[in-house]
């Protein structure tokens, strides 16, 4: 089973292959053109279906990256230089997806907007140059000749098809791969992202470059195809154009990415036929992309939808019912996690005064207090999402500073009230992300089947909120941090599942080796699962110690006094 | 050089009246409008057309197009405010990129692909500064500039609707949930933003390279103003127009720097970008 789930893309690819052999053999001249164009312009849409589909950012420049390939292409072409066609075609990726670097370097820590300007003034700029400049050996006629082997066109497409082929393969295989999650993470929260170790810099800048590198290939093909690179073939407009298509086809998917490649080619076509300017091409995909950012859906998901709806399932559901293994408890050690004179302002507001707090070794801290007592503000200020933070957070004695993803790496993890949880990944894909780490089946199994969680192969989409959150935080904990930091895990979760989950969480220092502190509302939960225990008001530690000790104390009981939850 | 320089402040004036009207949008209804100047060059091609085909006097024939300018903008809004309500920014933007598209092609269509014999609403020469004369063109465009930006500020400061308006724009679902009418007047700032950039491209299409993609491509070095005041200050969206326009006007009397000028917005685009995103920012508030 797994076996033959391993060789499907290659399968998949062997057979795309046969099938553009055939193609090539059985169409006509004027169809094998067409087709070639549409490869070129698959390869592309590959390209954004990474950046825009993947990793949810805007970039409108993508045949500006074609024709960074197009002119290394050209250029090495007129300069001979050794290698022949091939290498030229793949030294004409690398040359685009450096451009890429370049471009998305500036626009790495910005919201995807940001992007879609920088990568427009390119588009615009690119677009005027290329005019007055024009490709290298253009004024000479001096035009790319096709490798011998693939010389006429029928051979030449052959050859279109499996650098398509390739393509298609490696985007399968990055997008299932750790630079895949990232993209989908970051697209869905970069808080999230960084929060599991991962550099949200990175994660776009990957995506980014990916995606101009495609680019670059597709221009090196179509100099090939056409044999002298002109300007028109890559203006701004097109590239609009292809942004577009790639939302309307849901390029993200590769199948859907090919489709909207013969969209580009066949209704331009099928215009022409009818008599009609192809300029309504545009309007076509103008109208139909207008429309499926709408109704945020695209071809592709409605065609798979139409496909899998006989298996579609109810939203999987937590199973915390069937009671696990219990593990006998590891005594609390010393402070793992210390936190000395903490404290936050937002303006004028002291949304934390000097708090100071320490999580034992083995052990599970609660911090309880009423709501805008500053709790949530204490995880992300430990965590490093509020860089002016003053005061001084040690792990394991070691200080620890530095971005969001530094401080996880360095052993602190942390979750979310909100959900953060990528759709577009499967519950095993999320996990092996966050986890950071190699991870075998039965480690994943076992780690889901003690939180009652749904299994590995089951897409995140299908999962609902409340478990979401439990499969988050069963990632966070196989990525073995020394501490983890839970902000109302239990929210989702219905009542009666609160007590079964806290009986979990109570063996989480002895089978995971992670110490926890954990913010919760309810107290029955709290008071099953913490040793120790903090109270926040206003900002500050208003009583901390054992929880017996603490649960007593009058000024705690007269801060949660009017609180339904009261003790 | 200075010449060349005083030259460019009539693109420059152009780019911060574009500007002045993408931070309103960006500010008020959560939108970064690459239709900008397309919907602006849409209604200035009916206006052509109005005038040229149809025999309408020229006053008529250009009010007639900022009118269309308008109600295409507010036809736009409409769309993003009722399917769009709840969108990120990013969603409601991308569609306005599928609107550019839509427009440049559609001006293919409907009037060809050559520029447009636009007739000048605005000639001659206004005044002559140290020997170099500044023309008409220029000082309307600059006027215009700093008086929408003015006015804006005006209106959103003093007014009931200004208020209303950044209530929207600050806390979306308590405003509404106040009664404030969101989806009126989120179309009403697209309708206004549209009628100034078609105004503002009206008068300068005349005096620029008219064809219609480097009109609709006007929003590049309008973003790249904007930027300079982060997509929320008006008074460096105005500074940073006039200095592109500058700088742009002085560089294209150099020979050596011919390619290089087409880099320019992109190229301060940038910089701005490298130079304000110091301090790292997370998506969400928490």
């Amino acid at each position: 089973m797994r076996l033959a789930e391993r060789g499907m893309p290659f399968v998949v690819a062997l057979v795309a292959i046969a099938v553009g052999y055939g193609l090539s053999v059985g169409l006509d001249g004027y169809f094998v053109y067409l087709g070639m164009s549409a490869v070129v312009a698959g390869i592309s849409l590959l390209g954004l279906g990474v950046v825009t589909g993947s990793a949810g950012m805007i970039s409108l420049c993508q045949l500006t990256f074609g024709a960074v390939g197009a002119w290394t292409v050209s250029a090495l072409n007129e300069a001979q230089a050794p290698g022949g066609f091939l290498t030229w075609l793949l030294l004409g990726g690398v040359a685009a997806g450096a451009v890429g670097v370049l471009v998305g370097l500036p626009a790495l820590r910005l919201r995807g907007i940001n992007l879609a300007v920088v990568t427009l003034g390119l588009a615009a700029a690119a677009d005027l140059a290329l005019v007055q400049l024009q490709f290298p050996g253009v004024s000479g006629g001096i035009s790319v000749e096709r490798p011998d082997a693939f010389s006429d066109d029928r051979s030449y497409f052959q050859l279109a098809v499996v650098v398509l082929v390739l393509c298609c393969l490696a985007v399968y295989f990055l997008r299932r791969g750790r630079w895949g999650s990232a993209w989908q993470a970051v697209a869905f929260s970069e808080r999230g992202t960084a929060a599991a170790g991962t550099s949200v810099r990175t994660s776009k800048l990957t995506a980014f470059a990916v995606s101009a590198t495609l680019g670059g290939i597709s221009g090196g093909l179509l100099t090939g195809q056409v044999g002298l690179a002109f300007p028109a073939s890559f203006t701004a407009i097109q590239s609009l154009a292809l942004y577009v298509l790639a939302i309307m086809s849901g390029a993200h998917l590769i199948d859907m990415a090919v489709f909207g490649a013969v969209l580009w080619v066949g209704v331009p076509e099928l215009l022409k036929r009818w008599g009609i300017p192809q300029d309504w091409g545009f309007v076509v995909f103008g109208v139909l992309g207008v429309q499926a950012l709408a109704s945020g859906g695209n071809l592709g998901t409605t065609v798979r939808q139409v496909w899998y709806r006989r298996s579609k399932k109810e939203p999987a559901k937590l199973d915390l019912a069937a009671g696990a293994s219990t593990v006998e408890p590891v005594s609390p050690g010393p402070p793992v996690l210390t936190v000395r004179g903490l404290s936050v302002n937002f303006g004028h507001v002291a949304a934390l005064s000097s708090v100071d707090i320490a999580v034992p070794e083995h052990g599970v801290l609660g911090v309880i207090g009423p709501n805008g007592a500053g709790k949530s503000t204490l995880v992300d200020a430990i965590s490093g999402f509020l860089p002016n933070a003053e005061g001084s957070v040690e792990l394991g004695g070691s200080p620890l500073t530095g971005s969001p993803s530094n401080r996880a790496r360095a052993g602190l993890r942390r979750t979310f009230q909100q959900d953060r949880v990528p759709p577009g990944l499967t519950v095993g894909a999320y996990l092996k992300f966050l986890a950071r780490r190699r991870l075998t089946a039965d480690e994943i199994g076992e780690a889901l089947d003690f939180f009652g969680c749904p299994a590995a192969r089951t897409p995140l989409s299908q999962v609902d909120v409340g478990a979401r959150r439990l499969v988050e935080v069963v990632g966070h904990l196989l990525a073995r941090p020394r501490v983890l930091l839970l902000d109302e895990p239990a929210a989702g979760l219905p009542h009666e599942e609160h007590v079964a989950f806290g009986e979990r969480l109570r063996q989480v220092p002895a089978r995971f080796g992670v110490s926890v502190l954990l913010i919760e509302h309810d107290l029955d939960l709290v008071r099953s699962v913490c040793d120790t225990i903090t109270v926040l008001d206003f900002g500050r530690v208003l009583a901390s110690g054992p929880q017996a000790e603490v649960l007593a104390d009058p000024a705690v009981l007269k801060a949660y006094m009017g609180e339904t939850e009261l003790l | 050089m200075l010449q060349g320089a005083l030259a460019g402040l009539a693109a420059g004036g152009l780019y911060a009246v574009l500007a002045v009207c993408l931070t309103l949008m960006s500010r008020l209804v959560r939108v970064v409008n690459f239709a900008q100047s397309a919907t602006g060059m849409f209604g200035c091609y009916v206006a052509v057309f109005l005038s040229v085909d149809l025999g309408l006097p020229m006053w008529l024939a250009t009010i007639a197009g900022i009118l269309l300018g308008g109600l295409l903008s507010a036809l736009l809004g409409w769309i993003v405010s009722t399917w769009l309500a709840e969108a990120d920014t990013g969603t409601r933007s991308a569609v306005t990129v599928a609107v550019l598209l839509l427009l440049i092609s559609l001006s293919f269509i409907l009037f060809g692909n050559k520029p447009q014999p636009f007739h000048p609403i605005l000639d001659g020469p206004a005044l002559t500064v140290g020997g170099v004369v500044i023309s008409q063109v220029t000082v309307v465009t600059v006027a215009l500039a700093v008086l929408v930006a003015v006015a804006s500020r005006i209106v959103l400061s003093r007014t009931p609707a200004g208020v209303q308006l950044r209530a929207l724009s600050e806390r979306p679902t308590t405003a509404e949930l106040l009664g404030i009418p969101a989806k009126r007047l989120s179309i009403a700032v697209w309708a206004v933003t549209g009628v100034v950039s078609t105004l503002v491209i009206s008068i300068v299409a005349p005096s620029q390279s008219n064809d219609a993609t480097s009109l609709a491509m006007l929003v590049v070095p309008a973003s790249a103003a904007a930027l300079l005041g982060g997509f929320r200050r008006l008074d460096l969206a105005v500074a940073g127009g006039l200095g592109l326009g500058l700088i742009q006007g002085a560089a294209a009397q150099v020979d050596g720097l011919s390619v290089v000028r087409y880099f320019l917005p992109f190229a301060v685009i940038v910089a701005l970008l490298l130079w304000s995103q110091r301090k790292e920012v997370w998506d969400a508030a928490r």
